[in-house]
C-alpha cells in the first residue's frame, strides 16, 4: 500500500480546468504531488462508477468538481449532485467515510479558490490515509 | 454413445436454484434423457469419492449455484472444476454473491459475534464459536474454516459461462442445457440471457413516459402500486432501469420492483453505481438551484438502506466487494 497521498480530482473542462491552467496547481503535479485531475466535458458525466473505480485503484480521497449552481449549460451539475450524495450516503454504509468525496463548484478563472480548496482537501486526506483494499480468501 | 455426465453442486445458497432445476417440470425427463447426472448431493446419494476417482475432464458440464464462503465449498468447486469441461455460475449467488454476499457489509468476527452470542435466541452460555479444529477425548473435530468475505465463484476458479437470476427461470436453464448439448454455445465468459434491461421488455413500459421523473420516494409497503403503470413513476425504486432482462419480469408480474438479481447488462462493472447514478438522475427537486447540498441529503433520506438496496445481489461483485 502507497504512503503518499492518492487524490483524484475531476474537473469540469468549462468551469474548472480553465481556472487549473491558472493556477500553480499543475506545476506541484509535474512533481508528483499525488494529486491527478480527470476533465470530463461536463461534471453531469462523472459517474459514481467512476468515482468508486477511483477508490478500487488506490485512490485515498476524490474531488470532483463541477459550475456553479445556475452556470451549467446541460444541467449536468445538478445530476451530479444528486449522484455524488446518494453515492457518499451508499459508501458510508460500506465504512468509505463521505468526507473522502469531495464537491465543490468554481467558476471559470476561480484559480485561487480551487488551489486552497485541492490544498485543503490533500491536507485532510493525508491525514486519513489510505483506504485498504484487500480482500482475502480464507 | 455414452451420455454427457452433469453435474450440480451448491455451495452458500438457499436451495432456491436446486428447485429451479426440479421447476422444469416435465421437461427434466428430457434433461436426464439426454446426459447423465452423475453427481447431485441435494437430490441424490452419489459422494464426493466418485468426482475423485473420475479423469479430468470427464464430466460435460457442472451447474453450481452459491456463493463461496469456507474452504469446504472451495476445495469441492476446485474439484469439480478439475473434473468438467464446462463449469456454469448457476444464479445469482455464484454470479455476483447474491443473497449471502450481504453477509460482506460485515465481517467474520461480528458475524459469529451475532449468530453465536446475541441473537435473542441464542442460548450459548459457554460462548462457543464454530472453531476449525476441536479436541475431545483424544479425537480431533474438524470443521471448514468460515472466510471473512463471500466471493463469487469466478472469484475462486475459472468459470465459462453464467446463468443469471434468483433464480435462474426454466426457459433459461433448458435453454442453457439445449446450447450445450448441441455445441451451440456462445464466447465463453457470456452470460446465457438476454442483452436488453428490464425496462425494455417490461409489460409496462406502454404507460411509461417519455421522462421519468421521481418526486415523492416510496417504499413498496406504503402504497398500493398500480398494476399498470411504470413503478418509478409511482415513486416505487424499481431497478429495471440497470439489471438485464431474461427473468420473465416476474417481480414486476406480481407488482413488486426489479431488485436486480439478474446483475448488469454486458459492459458495466458495478450493478449498484450504475443502478444509483439511474435512479439519482431520475429524481425531480424543485428549484434545484436554491437547494442546498443538506437539503438534497435530506429529501435522499427516503432511500432508508441505499447500499442495501444497490447492492442487495451483487455487493461481492462490485469494485468495492466488501466494506472496509
Amino acid at each position: 500500500m502507497s504512503d503518499k497521498p492518492k487524490i483524484i480530482v475531476f474537473c469540469c473542462n468549462w468551469s474548472v480546468y480553465p481556472g487549473l491552467q491558472l493556477s500553480e496547481l499543475l506545476d506541484s503535479f509535474a512533481d508528483d504531488s499525488g494529486v491527478e485531475y480527470i476533465v470530463t466535458m461536463c461534471s453531469g458525466r462523472i459517474s459514481p462508477e467512476l468515482v468508486i473505480e477511483a477508490f478500487a485503484n488506490g485512490a485515498w480521497g476524490v474531488m470532483v468538481t463541477g459550475c456553479p449552481p445556475g452556470e451549467c449549460d446541460h444541467e449536468g451539475n445538478y445530476n451530479m449532485r444528486r449522484r455524488m450524495t446518494l453515492l457518499k450516503s451508499t459508501l458510508a454504509q460500506l465504512n468509505i467515510c463521505s468526507e473522502r468525496i469531495v464537491l465543490d463548484w468554481f467558476s471559470a478563472g476561480e484559480a485561487a479558490k480551487l488551489e486552497k480548496a485541492v490544498n485543503r482537501f490533500k491536507t485532510k486526506i493525508t491525514e486519513y490515509g489510505p483506504i485498504d483494499m484487500t480482500v482475502e480468501q480464507g | 454413445m455414452a451420455k454427457p455426465k452433469v453435474a450440480f453442486y451448491w455451495c452458500a445458497s438457499c436451495g432456491g436454484c436446486e428447485e429451479a432445476i426440479v421447476d422444469l417440470a416435465e421437461d427434466i425427463l428430457k434433461v436426464v434423457e439426454a446426459v447423465d447426472i452423475v453427481f447431485w448431493p441435494v437430490a441424490m446419494d452419489f459422494k464426493k469419492s466418485y468426482v475423485e476417482a473420475m479423469e479430468d475432464g470427464a464430466l460435460a458440464l457442472t451447474f453450481i449455484n452459491g456463493a463461496i464462503r469456507t474452504d469446504e465449498q472451495k476445495e469441492m468447486v476446485e474439484l469439480l472444476r478439475r473434473k468438467s469441461g464446462l463449469v456454469v455460475a448457476f444464479g445469482s449467488c455464484a454470479h455476483l454473491g447474491g443473497i449471502p454476499g450481504l453477509a460482506n457489509f460485515h465481517d467474520r468476527e461480528s458475524i459469529f459475534e451475532r449468530a453465536y452470542k446475541t441473537t435473542q435466541s441464542t442460548v450459548n452460555p459457554g460462548e462457543v464459536l464454530p472453531r476449525t479444529v476441536t479436541q475431545i477425548d483424544g479425537i480431533q473435530l474438524t470443521l471448514p474454516k468460515f472466510w471473512n468475505t463471500v466471493h463469487t465463484l469466478d472469484q475462486v476458479i475459472d468459470v465459462d459461462y453464467y446463468l443469471p437470476g434468483c433464480a435462474p427461470p426454466p426457459d433459461l436453464i433448458m435453454d442453457a442445457v439445449m446450447a450445450v448439448l448441441e455445441g451451440n454455445l456462445p464466447e465463453k465468459g457470456a452470460v446465457l440471457a438476454p442483452a436488453k434491461t428490464l425496462c425494455d421488455t417490461c409489460p409496462r413500459s406502454d404507460t411509461k413516459p417519455e421522462v421519468i421523473k421521481i418526486k415523492d420516494l416510496k417504499r413498496p409497503h406504503e402504497i398500493l402500486a398500480d398494476p399498470e403503470k411504470c413503478l418509478l413513476e409511482e415513486g416505487i425504486l424499481c431497478l429495471g432501469l440497470a439489471t438485464r432482462n431474461g427473468c420473465s419480469e416476474r417481480c414486476i408480474n406480481a407488482n413488486m420492483p426489479c431488485r436486480g438479481c439478474f446483475g448488469p447488462v454486458d459492459g458495466a462493472h458495478d450493478f449498484g453505481a450504475k443502478a444509483l447514478s439511474a435512479i439519482a438522475s431520475l429524481i425531480e427537486i424543485d428549484d434545484e438551484e436554491d437547494t442546498s447540498v443538506e437539503e438534497i441529503e435530506e429529501l435522499l433520506k427516503a432511500i432508508a438502506d441505499p447500499a442495501g438496496l444497490f447492492y442487495m445481489y451483487n455487493l461481492p461483485s462490485s469494485e468495492l466487494r466488501r466494506s472496509r
